[in-house]
């Protein structure tokens, strides 16, 4: 190797130690963890290791790894937890929030919460902590709520719990008419539909296209509804503009056949491509505070968003056609609606409650799911 | 009497190279001033024997010019020979190559390090979008980027919904479902 060669080599080498070097973070101050003085779940402990930061070029990349340790303060057992996350530096625009669904934390009890975070932002930033952390809300047995429900949770989690009691209650007669191997069954049949089910990218944008160029023309898809006939609200129609692996804008028409108002529509959003695969791309909710739906109206569940799939190596998922279903209804009492299992499609999501029993099942065996079920 | 003109008029007077308004003033102010008068007669002396000087030796114009171009050809097809072996040894120059290579990676590497950072707080002008990959949830604006982490994760299923993306998964350490949601305003 010729000296001109070797100083080339120093030189990449050392710039590739400048572009990933470590960077000094003081963990604690970077995190802020705020609960309301009579939160009924108090902290106990927080743990950040694995955390870090990494400089690359002119931005840092953060890890944080935080596992939260909290115990229900109050005498109810609590069944779902929702915590907002937010980085109003990193993104003024953006927030996110972890729930844990399918709790039973009885009072005085410690469970875990862990948030798991990447953020990517310029060198030079400001003073002060870079993740907020707080509490949306928590949910108890009876469905009652606690929090400041920014985020809508407290239906989130409500409809998180129905569904739970509606599969608890499922699974508990298929063991009570079939015994244990009626409920392994079942639950081998719960693993393969979710092994089965396409593992979709999506990418989403307000408004406007998701990406920036769209090689099919746009057309106006028109959505296929499924029959539910024990649902309080039916959609009646709806389209959305599809072109190629992008949907945008669906809209859909739906009326309200209860005696009560509705004041949210949530409808599950089911997408073909050409092959005939389908996968659950979504959900299209009614705006907050846009719908009010008396007995008997119509009214409009519009999303003004932009919806690409592709699968993990980029492929694009081409529209072929589209399903709607009623998947939650919320009336203005705040009461939730959700569907029986029958009416459910099978390509529709399992619920957070079988997702979880389904696991316990594989990795515990059966003697412990049936103990899990004989719990409640 | 009137003052007399400067020296520099009298000396155009007596080259006649006054214009007529300047030639008449003085004009008559010499008809008038006999020292004025000697001054005009030396001027006219000596541009006589100025003329009788010049006339005498006997210059070659042509063959002056003939020896000027001569040179500056030659000078230009000299420095085409000059330039022309610089630029060979230019492009094949080891140390020339290295030299700029160096120049490249140093301006690189500069610009990796001291990259100038955005401002810390921007206002809302990128717009911010939301993508799902096997990591997790990212939201981006502009050169910023928030990611929810599907940490020990099984069996992710994600969905889309309003301004919403989710991640539902069973968290292999705890055994409880985590559903993370990705929300952009």
């Amino acid at each position: 190797m010729s000296m001109c060669s070797r100083v080339a080599v120093a030189a990449v080498v050392g710039a590739m130690a400048l572009c990933g070097q470590e960077v000094p973070l003081d963990l604690h101050s970077s995190i802020d963890i705020k609960l309301p003085p009579d939160s009924p779940v108090a902290l106990l402990n927080t743990n950040v290791r694995d955390s870090g930061a990494t400089q690359r070029g002119g931005a840092m990349v953060i890890d944080l790894h935080m596992a939260l340790s909290l115990r229900n303060s109050d005498a109810r057992t609590i069944r779902g937890i929702t915590l907002l996350v937010t980085a109003q530096e990193v993104t003024p625009g953006g927030k996110a929030s972890v729930a844990v669904p399918s709790l039973n934390v009885a009072a005085g009890q410690a469970f875990p919460v862990r948030i798991d975070l990447r953020l990517l932002r310029p060198l030079q930033a400001g003073a002060g902590p870079l993740v907020q952390v707080s509490l949306d809300g928590v949910l108890f047995d009876g469905f009652d709520f606690y929090g400041p429900n920014k985020l809508n949770s407290r239906r989130s989690m409500t409809v998180w719990e129905m569904e739970a009691e509606r599969d608890r209650q499922y699974f508990k007669s298929v063991l009570g008419a079939g015994g244990p191997e009626a409920l392994k069954r079942e639950m081998l049949d719960s693993l393969a539909r979710q092994q089965e089910r396409p593992r979709i990218d999506v990418r989403l944008s307000r408004g406007g296209r998701a990406v920036t160029s769209a090689a099919e023309p746009e057309r106006l898809a028109r959505f296929a509804f499924l029959k539910m006939p024990d649902a309080p609200v039916e959609a009646i129609d709806g389209w959305a503009e599809v072109a190629g692996n992008e949907a945008r804008t669906p809209t859909i028409q739906v009326q309200n056949r209860s005696s009560r108002p509705v004041r949210y529509v949530e409808i599950g959003w089911i997408v073909k491509d050409r092959d005939g695969h389908e996968f659950l791309a979504g959900s299209v909710p009614a705006a907050e505070s846009d719908l009010l739906l008396p007995p008997g109206k119509t009214g409009r569940v519009l999303q003004d968003t932009a919806l690409r799939f592709s699968r993990s190596a980029g492929e694009p998922v081409t529209i072929a056609s589209m399903t709607g279903f009623v998947s939650n209804v919320e009336f203005a009492n705040g009461r939730v609606w959700v569907p029986s299992r029958a009416s459910l499609p099978p390509a529709a999501s399992s619920s957070p409650e079988e997702q979880r029993l389904a696991d316990m099942y594989r990795t515990k065996g059966l003697n412990a799911l049936v103990e899990e079920l004989r719990k409640y | 009497m009137s003052r007399h003109p400067s020296e520099a008029s009298l000396a155009l007077l007596a080259g006649g190279e006054l214009s007529p308004w300047r030639r008449w003033g003085v004009a008559r102010h010499v008809g008038g001033c006999e020292q004025c008068r000697r001054e005009v007669a030396e001027f006219s002396g000596m541009r006589e024997e100025v003329r009788a000087t010049a006339d005498s030796p006997e210059v070659s114009w042509n063959s002056l010019a003939t020896e000027m171009r001569a040179n500056i050809r030659l000078g230009l097809e000299a420095g085409e020979c000059v330039t022309s072996h610089a630029a060979a040894h230019g492009v094949f120059s080891l140390r020339a190559m290295v030299a700029c290579g160096s120049l490249v990676m140093l301006l690189v590497v500069g610009f990796l390090i001291e990259q100038p950072a955005p401002r810390t707080v921007e206002p809302k002008i990128a717009e911010a979008v939301l993508e799902t990959n096997g990591s997790g949830i990212q939201v981006t604006e502009g050169s910023q980027a928030m990611m929810l982490l599907n940490a020990s994760a099984r069996d992710v299923q994600y969905e889309a919904g309003g301004s919403t993306m989710g991640a539902r998964y069973v968290n292999s350490d705890t055994g409880q479902v985590t559903i993370n949601n990705v929300y952009v305003q």
